[in-house]
C-alpha cells in the first residue's frame, strides 16, 4: 500500500492557499461571464459597451477619486457582509444586517443629538460614544431575532425581515418627529463637527469607517478561526448533531452569531453617520442608507462567507457602486440599463458561493436522510 | 426478483445475488437481522433504488423501475419503516394526495376502511394521530391505488399490542382478496403468526425459504444469527475489577414520546467488556445516549464510579472520564467539513491544555495532539489540516476513537464502533476495545453485530423491545439462543447474572 503513518506535507502549496486560489479563480470566471452577458445585453439593446466598462472600472478603480469612493462604499457593505457571513458559519441565514444598520445609524444620531447639548460629546469621545450606542441598539435588535429563534422557533428568515421593516419606520419616526434637522428637515440633525469619523483623504467620502470595517472583518477571522467560541460557531453551523454531542449548545452558537453580526451591523450604520460627509446624517426615507445591509449578502455569497474574501468582494461591489453613475454619464447607458448590468454583473459573482451554499444544505439533508432511514 | 445485486456508491455490497418469488394471495415473512439486506431487496422491488444486476418479472414480463412512482403504476407499494405523510394535512388528503379526482374519493376511502378494517379519523391533520394510525393512513394511501403487492417494512416496531392485532387482521383479509402481502421483520413470533411463507435472509442473501408448517422458531433463530466467523480476535484472560458504570432501572423516551428503553439494570467492571446485543431500534441507542448525556433519563440512575451521573451534561461526563464512540461517526462524531486537527479536540475543545489568554485556541498544542492521534493510531491522512471528509471511512473511526481514547477514558462506550468499516480497519478497532479491556477498563460495547458482541464481551446482555432479555456470559449462548433471546422469544431457562 506503501501509505505511512506521517501524513504527507510535501512541497504542496499549503492547502489555505490553494483554496484561496481556487476561488479567487471562480470569482474571476463569474465575473468576466457576467461581464460578458453584460456586454452583449448593451450591445443588443444598443449601446456601447466598450465604453461602458471603460467608464465604469476607470473611474472605480483608476480614478483615485473614483477609487476613494469605491473604498467609502465597501466600508459598511463589509460589515454587513459580516453579518450574512457569521450567520451562515453558525447555520443561520441572518438578513438582519439591514435593520441592524439602521439601529445602528439611529443610535448615533441620538447620540449627535445629545452632542449639541452636551458639550463633551461633541468631541473624539463622541465618536465613541456615538460607536458604543449605535451598536448596542443594533446587537439589541439582532438579539429579538436570536431569543425569538432559540426560544420559540421561529424562523430567522422571517423575523428579521420584518424587523428591518419595524426599525425602517421606527428611524423614520425618529427622523421626522424628534431627531430632526430644523434647518432642513428631510433629514436628522447631523453629528457636530468635532464627534465626526476624520477623512482619511481630505475632501474625499473616505473616512476612518473604513478602518473600523477592515478591523472588525479582521477579527471576525480571528475570532472564528482561532478562539474556542468561534470553534464552537462553527462547529454547531457544520454539524448540530456532533456539537450537540461535544457538550457544545448549538443556541448559544446561534447567538453568539446574531450578537457578532449585530455588532458588524451596527459599526456599519454608525459609520456611515458619523463618517460620511456631507450629511454626517439620516436622509429622507433612509436613502443613505436603504440597502448597505442587503448588499451585505451579496459580498458575503462572493466572499464565499470569510472574512477576507470579503474584504475583497466588498471593495469590488463598492467599485460596481462607485462606478455605475460613470456608465450613465461617459456612455450614455440609462440609469435603468446600468441596474440591469450592474445586477447581471453581481448574480454572476454570487453564482459560485450560491451554488455551494445550496449544495452544501442539500448535502446536509441527504445526510440527515440517510440518518433518519436506519 | 432474479439475481438481484446490490452495491451502495460507497462499496457496501447490501446484496449478493438474491432471488424471491412472490404469489398471490400470500403473506411472506421476510426475516432477517440488521444489514441483512431485507430493506434494499424491497426497495428494490418497490423502484425506490435500481439494482446494480439483476432484474424483476412481473406477471411474465421483465420490468425495470425508473421510480417509486413507477412500481407503484405497475402495482407495487412500499410502507417504510419512517413514514412519509404530510404533517399539516388531514388523514383524507394525504390518503388522496396526488390523485387525480375520479368519481367520490371520500366514499371510496371510506369503502376501503370498511372492507379491511383499516379504521382512522379522516378530517383530523396527521400530526394529531397516533403512529398505529398514520401507519393504517400509509397502508390505505397504498390500496386506494390498486397495489397487488404490498411490501411492509418492520411495521409492527412502533406499534401497541392491539394496534398490531388490527394490523394482523386486515393483512389477512387482504391477502384473502388476492393480495401478496411482503412482511419485513425480525420478530419470530410474529412471522410465525402471520406468514404462509417464511425467507430468511443472512448478509446479503437468501439462507433459508420454508411454509411456516414446517418452520419453527429454534430453526429460524438458528438460520437468521447463523455464525461465520472470519475474523478471530486474540483475548486474554482478564480479571473484572470494581463496577466502574451502573445503570439501575433505567427508563428513556423515544424520539415519538413511547418508552425506548424500560427499566434496565445492570454493571460495567473495569476490566470488563460488557455487550448488548440485539436488532437495532429495541433501544439500545436511547440507552447509549441516556448514558452520555445525549438523552433525558426519566427513570433510574446511572452511577459512575461511587457517583450519580444520571442526566450529567457530555462535557462534565467526559471530564469525569467517560468517552463515547458513538454510533454514527459522520453525522455525530465527527464534522466533517473540520479538519483533522479540529476534529482531534472536539468534546475536548475548553480543555485547559488547547486552551491560552481569553479563549483563544492554541493551535501548537492542538495540532501536536492531532499528530499524536495520527501516529498512534495509524490514521493515514493527507494532512492534519485537510477536512475529515476525505479520509476513509476507517481512518475516521480510527481518529475517532483516538480522539475518545486521548480523554484518558475509565469508561468507554462504543457504540456499532465498526459499522460499515472494511476487514483491516474492523479487526483494528476490535483489538483496540479488546486491549483496553485487558488494561483495566471497562467497555460498554452496543453493536448490532452479533458476532461482534458474542467474540469481544465478557458479559452479554440481549435487548429486546427496551429490555433485556439476558444477561449471560457469551460462552452460553447458542446461536438458537441468541437468536431466539434476539427475537423476542423468552428462552425461560437463560439464568441471569
Amino acid at each position: 500500500m506503501g501509505e505511512t503513518n506521517e501524513p504527507r506535507r510535501t512541497e504542496r502549496l499549503p492547502e489555505w492557499l490553494v483554496e484561496g486560489l481556487l476561488r479567487l479563480g471562480e470569482s474571476a470566471i463569474a465575473l468576466i461571464v457576467g461581464l460578458a452577458i453584460g456586454a452583449i445585453i448593451m450591445y443588443v439593446t444598443g449601446y456601447d459597451a466598450w465604453l461602458a466598462y471603460k467608464s465604469l472600472f476607470g473611474n472605480s478603480f483608476l480614478d483615485s477619486y473614483g477609487f476613494t469612493i469605491t473604498l467609502s462604499y465597501a466600508a459598511p457593505i463589509m460589515l454587513t457582509g459580516i453579518t450574512f457571513a457569521v450567520g451562515v458559519r453558525a447555520g443561520l441565514f441572518n438578513i438582519g444586517a439591514e435593520g441592524q444598520l439602521y439601529m445602528g445609524a439611529l443610535g448615533a444620531v441620538i447620540v449627535g443629538w445629545l452632542a449639541w447639548r452636551i458639550g463633551i460629546l461633541d468631541s473624539v469621545l463622541g465618536v465613541l460614544v456615538a460607536y458604543t450606542f449605535g451598536v448596542l441598539l443594533a446587537i439589541t435588535w439582532a438579539y429579538i431575532a436570536a431569543i425569538l429563534k432559540v426560544k420559540r422557533g421561529v424562523h430567522e428568515v422571517v423575523s428579521t425581515i420584518m424587523l428591518n421593516w419595524i426599525a425602517f419606520w421606527i428611524v423614520e419616526y425618529f427622523r421626522v418627529y424628534l431627531i430632526y434637522n430644523p434647518s432642513d428637515p428631510s433629514k436628522t440633525i447631523s453629528m457636530p463637527p468635532h464627534a465626526r469619523l476624520p477623512l482619511l483623504v481630505p475632501d474625499t467620502e473616505l473616512s476612518a469607517a473604513l478602518i473600523v470595517a477592515i478591523a472588525f472583518t479582521l477579527y471576525t477571522y480571528y475570532l472564528l478561526w482561532y478562539t474556542v467560541t468561534g470553534y464552537e460557531l462553527r462547529a454547531s453551523g457544520l454539524n448540530p448533531l456532533a456539537a450537540r454531542y461535544a457538550g457544545i449548545k448549538p443556541e448559544k452558537a446561534m447567538i453568539t452569531s446574531f450578537i457578532v453580526g449585530g455588532i458588524a451591523s451596527g459599526l456599519a450604520g454608525a459609520g456611515e453617520v458619523l463618517g460620511r460627509p456631507p450629511h454626517y446624517a439620516i436622509t429622507t426615507g433612509l436613502s443613505n442608507l436603504y440597502g448597505l445591509g442587503f448588499d451585505g449578502i451579496t459580498v458575503a455569497l462572493i466572499g464565499a462567507n470569510h472574512p477576507v474574501g470579503i474584504i475583497f468582494s466588498a471593495i469590488l461591489v463598492g467599485a460596481l457602486k462607485a462606478g455605475s453613475r460613470y456608465m450613465q454619464i461617459a456612455a450614455g447607458v440609462p440609469l435603468e440599463m446600468v441596474r440591469v448590468v450592474e445586477g447581471i454583473i453581481i448574480v454572476a459573482l454570487a453564482v459560485p458561493g450560491t451554488l455551494r451554499m445550496v449544495r452544501e444544505y442539500l448535502r446536509r439533508r441527504r445526510e440527515l436522510a440517510e440518518l433518519e432511514k436506519r | 426478483m432474479r439475481d438481484i445485486v446490490k452495491i451502495y456508491p460507497d462499496g457496501t455490497i447490501a446484496l449478493r445475488g438474491v432471488s424471491l418469488d412472490i404469489y398471490p394471495g400470500e403473506v411472506l415473512g421476510l426475516l432477517g437481522e440488521n444489514g441483512a439486506g431485507k430493506t434494499t431487496l424491497m426497495k428494490i422491488l418497490s423502484g425506490f433504488l435500481r439494482p446494480t444486476r439483476g432484474y424483476i418479472v412481473l406477471r411474465g414480463r421483465r420490468v425495470v423501475f425508473r421510480s417509486a412512482a413507477d412500481a407503484l403504476s405497475h402495482g407495487i407499494g412500499m410502507v417504510h419503516q419512517h413514514l412519509a405523510l404530510v404533517p399539516v394535512f388531514t388523514g383524507f388528503e394525504n390518503i388522496v394526495l396526488g390523485l387525480r379526482a375520479k368519481g367520490d374519493l371520500r366514499k371510496l376511502v371510506e369503502e376501503l376502511m370498511e372492507e379491511t378494517g383499516l379504521r382512522v379519523r379522516l378530517d383530523v391533520p396527521v400530526e394529531q394521530l397516533s403512529f398505529g394510525e398514520r401507519q393504517r393512513i400509509e397502508i390505505l394511501r397504498m390500496l386506494l391505488r390498486r397495489v397487488d403487492v404490498l411490501i411492509l417494512d418492520e411495521p409492527t416496531t412502533n406499534l401497541t399490542p392491539l394496534e398490531t392485532r388490527v394490523l394482523f387482521n386486515a393483512l389477512r383479509k387482504l391477502r384473502d382478496s388476492g393480495k401478496s402481502i411482503i412482511f419485513i421483520t425480525h420478530k419470530l413470533r410474529e412471522v410465525m403468526e402471520i406468514a404462509d411463507r417464511i425467507v430468511v435472509m443472512r448478509r446479503g442473501k437468501v439462507v433459508g425459504e420454508l411454509p411456516r408448517e414446517k418452520a419453527e422458531p429454534r430453526l429460524l433463530a438458528r438460520l437468521m444469527v447463523g455464525r461465520e466467523v472470519f475474523l478471530r480476535i486474540e483475548k486474554p484472560p482478564s480479571t473484572p475489577g470494581k463496577p466502574v458504570l451502573k445503570v439501575i432501572d433505567l427508563w428513556v423516551r423515544s424520539d415519538i414520546g413511547g418508552w425506548a428503553v424500560r427499566g434496565v439494570s445492570f454493571e460495567v467492571r473495569a476490566g470488563e467488556i460488557f455487550g448488548i446485543a440485539g436488532v437495532e431500534g429495541n433501544g439500545q441507542a436511547e440507552l447509549v445516549q441516556a448514558i452520555t448525556g445525549l438523552r433525558r433519563a426519566e427513570k433510574g440512575k446511572v452511577i459512575f464510579g461511587d457517583k450519580d451521573i444520571t442526566n450529567m451534561s457530555p462535557s462534565e461526563l467526559y471530564r469525569l472520564g467517560i468517552a463515547h464512540i458513538p454510533e454514527d461517526r459522520q453525522t455525530m462524531g465527527l464534522v466533517l467539513d473540520m479538519s483533522v486537527s479540529e476534529n482531534s479536540i472536539l468534546g475536548m475543545h475548553r480543555w485547559r491544555k488547547f486552551l491560552g489568554a481569553l479563549g483563544s485556541l492554541r493551535w501548537r498544542e492542538i495540532n501536536r495532539h492531532a499528530e499524536r492521534i495520527i501516529k498512534e493510531y495509524d490514521v493515514v491522512a493527507p494532512s492534519i489540516r485537510s477536512p475529515v471528509r476525505y479520509l476513509s471511512g476507517g481512518n475516521q473511526q480510527k481518529l475517532l476513537a483516538g480522539r475518545e481514547l486521548s480523554k484518558n477514558p475509565r469508561l468507554i462506550v462504543a457504540a456499532q464502533p465498526t459499522r460499515g468499516l472494511d476487514v483491516a480497519a474492523t479487526e483494528y478497532i476490535r483489538k483496540l476495545l479488546v486491549d483496553l479491556r485487558t488494561k483495566g477498563h471497562a467497555v460498554l460495547l452496543v453493536s448490532a453485530d452479533t458476532d461482534e458482541v458474542l467474540q469481544l464481551s465478557d458479559r452479554v446482555a440481549v435487548m429486546y423491545n427496551g429490555r433485556f432479555t439476558a444477561i449471560t456470559r457469551p460462552e452460553e449462548l447458542t446461536e438458537e439462543k441468541l437468536g431466539l433471546l434476539m427475537g423476542g422469544m423468552e428462552a425461560g431457562t437463560l439464568g441471569r447474572d
